[in-house]
């Protein structure tokens, strides 16, 4: 006789609002696994998803996402000059923040060379790549423009061209492809009034070094801030090429830092990732530690309520596994419907979540294995109460 | 041969100074069909002559024969006490001490399947026994939908399933009226007399002595057949 459900069936409502509870937190855990994965699939996604054999940074940097890094503009000449490199491409990233379809925007700015360089976007699910050398965009559909749409970016308009999808930063924001001198001039444009105020204190403190008006006027030039650098140069390896050597060449004869795809994927993983990472693993076992002290105390108030009952059983002659198998089964099925509603509510909540969410069916059933365990654990409180329970308890009043 | 043979059982608890005896020397037997009363105060050694013999406390001293199997000579025979209770004893309690999620006929069919019945047969068979207590009508009933009596009679139920030898009633009219607690007892002298068990009902209600067949008194830890006490007392 199964007496465990026979005693959920008569404490049904009860059951039925620690499943909701506990399920809602299990809901936030599995939530959380897919923020984990989520954070590391949209962190890695560009280094993934550019179809490069080495990165070229400036040296001593850990660019280009995790930290700046500064080029010169033809930086990527020198590289493609080095022995065993097929093509060098020049490559701009930098994050922005602007007002598009009338609310504020913040996504990741891609420049690339759109005649053939490397650095572009993938797959392209409507429309087309950049194909002209100014003032075409392609934007991922999180961005929320639509093919066709003309988007004011500073000075400039541009036209989507092109959407990609789920292409975005190690923030999740989207991407916006541009070509690399329309990257460069939206990076480095600056306010007219704060152009001409710039302008003037330059020349003033020119003048008050001694040069004449006329010279500090020629000079002026000189002391604007570049606009053309680049954050780093691309590189493809030509079939054969020994990319240690490679790497070597460029990084000694260059002075540049260098990264495999592998290391810069390392980089990220272990730098801005680590953190939060980090914090959403201790969530994870906090809530999953809150959920299994949950499952055992309703357990354990559970086995209180019928400790009459269980001492019964002992004096009519239950054997020990009996009682044991009536409280594993209830914190067992607990555990079970939990799950399950948690999961219900995980693929209720996905579609709808802000952050990319990347679940892995592994991470899911370890969860579930978690739980399962921590749920018997759960139950030892219970039973070892119950079978402490002296028989003698049923007789009497 | 008798279906209950105490011999000498006795039960001290502590030792040295401190040493309480709760239960002196004990002699009596039980025999098939037989209906026996235990009388006797609070504290007088009732429950410890009672769990004694449900294999739950151990004696101090004594032999204990249930049955036809020695399960207590000076120390316990090595008897699985909760799969020999199962068998050979059934209990009637005081508050009834029905398992609240089970139906009537559940509560019955439960002792007959830790006894290893199927659950189908288990079912029929608690459903008779139902019919037998007169109670059929109420098989599909929660406990708590049930009157006292209705309980009892499904404690009852319980108590006969495995149709044990000998049948432990402690207090079963306690928390019973006057009526239903005779009902109760004619119920139980109905079940000695038909089905051939012992019972030994344990109570300090005089009213219901009436029909036993042999009374016991305890008083201080001393057993003494009910003429014995009155003409001690006397």
């Amino acid at each position: 006789m199964d007496l465990a459900f026979k005693d959920i069936r008569r404490h049904l409502g009860k059951f039925v609002a620690t499943i909701a509870g506990v399920a809602m937190l299990l809901a936030i855990v599995l939530v959380m696994n897919g923020i984990y994965q989520g954070n590391i699939a949209d962190g890695v996604w560009l280094i993934e998803n550019t179809a490069t054999d080495l990165w070229v940074v400036e040296r001593g940097r850990g660019g280009p996402f995790n930290e700046p890094s500064r080029l010169p503009a033809d930086a990527y000449k020198s590289v493609a000059a080095t022995p065993g490199v097929a093509q060098a491409s020049p490559y701009v990233i930098y994050t922005a923040q602007r007002a598009i379809g009338g609310s504020d925007k913040q996504f990741t700015i891609v420049g690339y060379d759109v005649f053939g360089g490397l650095g572009g976007p993938g797959r392209i699910v409507r429309g087309r790549a950049i194909e002209a050398p100014h003032y075409e965009m392609v934007a991922d559909a999180k961005l929320g423009v639509a093919l066709g749409e003309r988007v004011p970016l500073g000075e400039r308009v541009y036209t989507v061209v092109g959407l990609t999808r789920g292409a975005v930063d190690s923030a999740g924001n989207p991407l916006v492809y541009l070509s690399l001198p329309d990257a460069q001039e939206v990076q480095y444009e600056q306010d007219k009034r704060a152009l001409v105020a710039a302008r003037a204190a330059n020349l003033q403190r020119l003048e008050r070094a001694g040069y004449t008006p006329e010279q500090a006027a020629k000079l002026l030039p000189l002391l604007a801030a570049p606009t053309n650098t680049i954050n780093a140069v691309l590189v493809r390896l030509a079939p054969g090429a020994d990319t240690e050597a490679v790497r070597s060449q460029i990084a000694d004869w260059l002075y540049f830092n260098v990264y495999t795809a592998d290391e810069e994927r390392a980089l990220m993983l272990e730098g801005r990732l680590r953190r939060m990472s980090a914090v959403l693993a201790l969530f994870r076992a906090l809530l999953v530690i809150v959920s299994i002290v949950i499952i055992a105390l309703i357990v354990y108030v559970l086995t209180i309520e019928k400790i009459k009952s269980i001492a019964t059983l002992k004096l009519i002659g239950a054997p020990n596994f009996v009682i044991v198998r009536l409280i594993l089964e209830q914190s067992l099925a607990l555990t079970f419907a939990s799950f399950a509603l948690a999961y219900a509510l995980r693929e209720l909540i996905a579609p709808r979540f802000p952050r990319t969410l990347a679940f892995l069916p592994e991470e899911t059933a370890a969860t579930f294995l978690v739980m399962l365990v921590g749920g018997v654990v759960a139950s030892f409180m219970a039973i070892w109460h119950a079978l402490r329970t002296p028989p003698q308890l049923a007789l009497g009043g | 041969m008798p279906v209950l043979e105490v011999v000498g059982v006795s039960k001290t608890f502590g030792s040295g100074e401190l040493a309480v005896q709760a239960l002196k020397p004990a002699t009596f037997s039980v025999e098939a069909g037989e209906l026996v009363a235990l009388l006797g105060p609070s504290g007088s050694g009732k429950s410890t002559l009672l769990l004694s013999i449900s294999l739950i406390l151990e004696p101090t001293a004594g032999r204990i024969v249930i049955n036809g199997q020695t399960v207590y000579d000076n120390g316990w025979t090595g008897v699985d006490e909760r799969a020999f209770r199962r068998k050979n004893i059934g209990f009637i309690f005081q508050q009834h001490n029905l398992i609240p999620f089970l139906t009537a006929q559940e509560n019955v069919a439960l002792a007959l399947q830790l006894n290893g019945v199927g659950r189908r047969e288990a079912a029929r068979r608690a459903k008779e026994l139902l019919g037998y207590l007169e109670i059929a009508h109420r098989a599909d009933s929660l406990p708590a939908n049930l009157s006292g009596g209705e309980q009892q009679r499904v404690a009852i139920g319980r108590a006969l399933a495995n149709e044990p030898p000998l049948i432990l009633a402690d207090e079963p009219t306690a928390a019973l009226d006057t009526e239903r607690g005779t009902k109760v007892m004619a119920l139980l002298r109905k079940i000695a007399r038909e089905r051939r068990s012992a019972v030994i009902t344990v109570t300090h209600d005089h009213r219901m002595i009436e029909g036993f067949d042999t009374v016991y008194h305890l008083d201080d830890g001393h057993l003494s057949r009910m003429a014995e006490a009155e003409s001690s007392a006397a």
